[in-house]
């Protein structure tokens, strides 16, 4: 009995475990297909995620925090200006202040031949815009660029250095003045050979711009062209390099005024010229600059690369009695017949021909430290001196001479620590002088400019930029 | 008083001892991802030789590297592609410097298929035709009947910009491709993916085939050997770099002037690319 037992044992043992083994294979092959199943789900949507974070990545966020305290020579008040070239006027009975110059946040989407960016600064001021646009690069040669929307102005180098960038915590009184605001609404043509060649070296700019500023609306029937054509040439191994260009700027203003004034080189007044005809009439606003920046790496461990930039621009500038940046009275009002507006709706065009310029050194002290040191000097009226203004005794209002005739200088003198790559510390003085008018002047408004008048500032900044 | 004096006279020998013993010089190397492991192997057998130099060397990736020079986070950048104009200005208005590029290797970026694959050879149409997505099937360029895997590098790698750039003309991949964090990584992906391709530096190469690459469909179809890319054969070529802020100087001169010498570049074949001297 014993013996048919382990017979039939022997002889159903191997049916059982090849059943069992079948059942294991079977299951494994499920295990595996079920594994499969998932691997391609998870790559399925891995490409889902790749296409999204793909998409994501094209989107860059950056932007700049400057914080400051400021103070002044003496405080704010009403017969002369301080500070308003160093990050805005002083208000009355205020010496030392803490702002926030600047809060910028920024948005590109990179498409690699186009662009979008939108930037904002948000301050204790409130937010505004300051970058608006769209940029569309050819295809072929990836060497001509358009531009339309708000962007810097190409003029010159000081617009397009960024201010997270620049030494000096302002820039220049000349561009201050001259370009309010950097930036600009209009088009813009770019050429930036993408080659091996000489033609490298070189690029040029050309745009089409409302010449309102960078947020009024077009008042008139003109457009300003701007452009620039610029040069770079490294000397590599002299550790030496060469940048400038040269920039135009031509553009017209439409006065909404019959009372014109120019300058008269007998008198050193203005003389009014008030033809019914100049109102709705156009007049020239017309720059001329060059720039060039040098750089030079001396070959010293501790010391580091230097550079000296300087820029000069010289023209025709139409502004008003108590200022000499761009005539922009807002909207033009219409003149039906030979009627005029009076007085008080229109705002009397003066026209100056201006010069300026200014030159900045910069020297680097290992990886952390930058020493600067900048002159500038803008003069708004170059067919007059300081003596000439309060020398008239004419009583017409109007053709006298005022501060904003003024030539100013500045010496600034500064200090960069970079803490870490996003955190920079300024200290910066400047020394800014006035030319003196006339002696003899009882005009109260020009006074305090018989002497220079007490208008330094200092400033101590920190930045935050990612 | 003598107590005082041997007390003195010891503090100021100690102090003189630590004052002018040789200082021990660091130097950073970061950047590419390919260049990794030839910057590893410099820096191992530079540092045998000198103890008192201890280098350190990270990847991240080109564009990482190129980063790390213009923050001052870093004293020398590898780079597997030049650094672009636009990095150059960037240099150039921080440091007032032009910075100095070397090359010290050149290499040939190869095409790897899993071993199974019969297709030996493409044309750098065909090439940029399977990396943007024109062409899907490996049937089409003489191979199985089964979909491409494309896989690729991260774009802020060197190799991925040059590949672009030179390969594709500058088109986009293929969204389809999948990025790999390194080209070890896209080795790895293809040796197990008999439907795969990748493409990276020819050190990465192991066990994987390489594919033979021919300028255009006529022409003769080349592997990236020493011998080929010496003779201009090969078609996807490129310099590997080192970018300085400032001519170097110092401990960081003589280390790349070792990396430029017959000791230096003879790492540079052992490790599977080609010397430039």
């Amino acid at each position: 009995m014993k013996r048919c037992i382990t017979l039939l044992v022997l002889i159903a043992v191997p049916f059982l475990t090849l059943h069992a083994q079948n059942e294991s294979g079977a299951s494994t092959d499920e295990a595996v297909g079920e594994l499969k199943g998932q691997l391609d789900g998870l790559n399925e949507s891995f490409l889902e995620t790749k296409t999204t974070v793909d998409a994501l990545k094209k989107i860059k966020v950056s932007g700049y925090i400057q914080t400051q305290f400021q103070a002044a020579d003496t405080i704010g008040n009403s017969r002369f200006p301080v500070g308003n070239f160093s990050g805005g006027n002083f208000p009355t009975n205020v010496k030392h202040r803490f702002a926030v110059r600047r809060g910028r946040i920024k948005f590109t989407y990179d498409n690699t031949l186009t662009q979008y960016v939108l930037q904002l600064d948000a301050t204790q001021n409130g937010v505004g815009i300051k970058d608006a646009y769209i940029t569309v690069t050819e295809p072929w040669l990836k060497s001509v660029s358009m531009t339309g929307g708000i962007f810097d102005r190409p003029f010159g180098f000081e617009i397009s250095y960024s201010s997270s960038m620049r030494e000096s915590p302002e820039r220049s009184r000349m561009f201050q003045t001259l370009f309010p605001g950097e930036r600009e609404l209009g088009a813009k043509l770019e050429i930036n050979p993408q080659t091996e060649n000489f033609a490298k070296h070189f690029n040029f700019k050309i745009g089409a711009f409302n010449g309102t500023g960078p947020t009024a609306n077009e008042n008139d029937r003109n457009k300003d062209i701007i452009g620039r054509f610029g040069y770079t040439f490294p000397f590599q191994e002299q550790n030496l390099a060469i940048d400038g260009g040269f920039s135009w700027y031509y553009g017209n203003v439409t006065s909404n005024s019959r009372a014109v004034y120019s300058i008269d080189k007998a008198t050193k007044t203005f003389m009014t010229d008030s033809l019914v005809s100049d109102s709705l009439n156009s007049f020239q606003r017309q720059y001329l600059g060059m720039d060039m920046q040098i750089y030079y790496d001396i070959p010293v461990e501790w010391l580091g690369g230097l550079s000296l930039r300087g820029e000069f621009i010289s023209g025709k500038q139409p502004g008003t009695a108590k200022s000499g940046s761009f005539y922009n009275p807002g909207t033009i009002q219409t003149v039906s017949g030979t009627s005029v507006k009076s007085s008080t709706e229109v705002t009397p065009l003066y026209q100056r021909a201006f010069r300026g310029f200014y030159i900045t050194y910069i020297q680097n002290f290992g990886l952390k430290n930058q020493l600067v040191v900048k002159y500038d000097e803008m003069d708004p009226n170059t067919k007059v001196k300081g003596k000439d203004i309060g020398a008239s005794t004419t009583s017409i209002s109007g053709r006298q001479l005022t501060a904003t005739d003024l030539k100013y200088s500045t010496i600034g003198l500064g200090w960069i620590y970079h803490w870490d790559s996003n955190v920079k510390f300024t200290a910066y003085y400047e020394l800014i002088s006035n030319e003196k008018v006339n002696s003899n002047t009882n005009i109260a408004s020009l006074i305090p400019y018989k002497t220079d008048v007490k208008d330094n500032v200092f400033t101590f900044r920190a930045q935050y930029k990612f | 008083m003598k107590k005082y004096l041997a007390i003195i006279t010891a503090a100021v020998a100690a102090i003189t001892v630590i004052a002018f013993r040789p200082a021990q010089e660091i130097i950073t190397v970061k950047g590419s991802d390919t260049m990794v492991i030839l910057a590893q192997r410099w820096a191992e057998v530079y540092m045998n030789k000198n103890s008192n130099v201890t280098i350190q060397v990270t990847g991240g990736g080109s564009g990482t590297g190129v980063s790390a020079l213009i923050n001052g986070t870093t004293d020398i950048c590898n780079s597997s592609r030049p650094m672009k104009q636009s990095e150059k200005d960037k240099l150039k208005q921080r440091f007032n410097t032009l910075g100095v590029e070397i090359k010290v290797a050149r290499d040939g970026i190869s095409l790897y298929v899993n071993q199974a694959n019969p297709v030996k050879e493409l044309s750098l149409q065909q090439i940029k035709d399977i990396y943007t997505g024109k062409i899907t099937n490996w049937k089409d360029v003489g191979g199985n009947d089964a979909k491409i895997i494309l896989y690729g590098r991260e774009n802020n790698s060197g190799t991925y910009v040059y590949f672009k750039d030179f390969v594709l003309g500058g088109k986009d991949y293929a969204v389809t491709m999948q990025s790999m964090p390194g080209t070890a990584s896209v080795v790895n992906a293809v040796a197990k993916d008999v439907n795969g391709i990748g493409y990276g530096g020819a050190a990465y190469g192991k066990g994987i085939r390489f594919l033979g690459v021919k300028k255009d469909a006529s022409s003769t179809a080349y592997e990236p050997t020493l011998e080929n890319i010496k003779a201009g054969h090969y078609a996807i070529t490129r310099y590997l770099y080192m970018y300085t802020r400032s001519k170097p100087s110092g401990a960081v001169k003589s280390f790349i002037d070792w990396i430029l010498s017959e000791e230096g570049q003879q790492i540079v074949a052992k490790v599977g690319y080609f010397p430039v001297r």
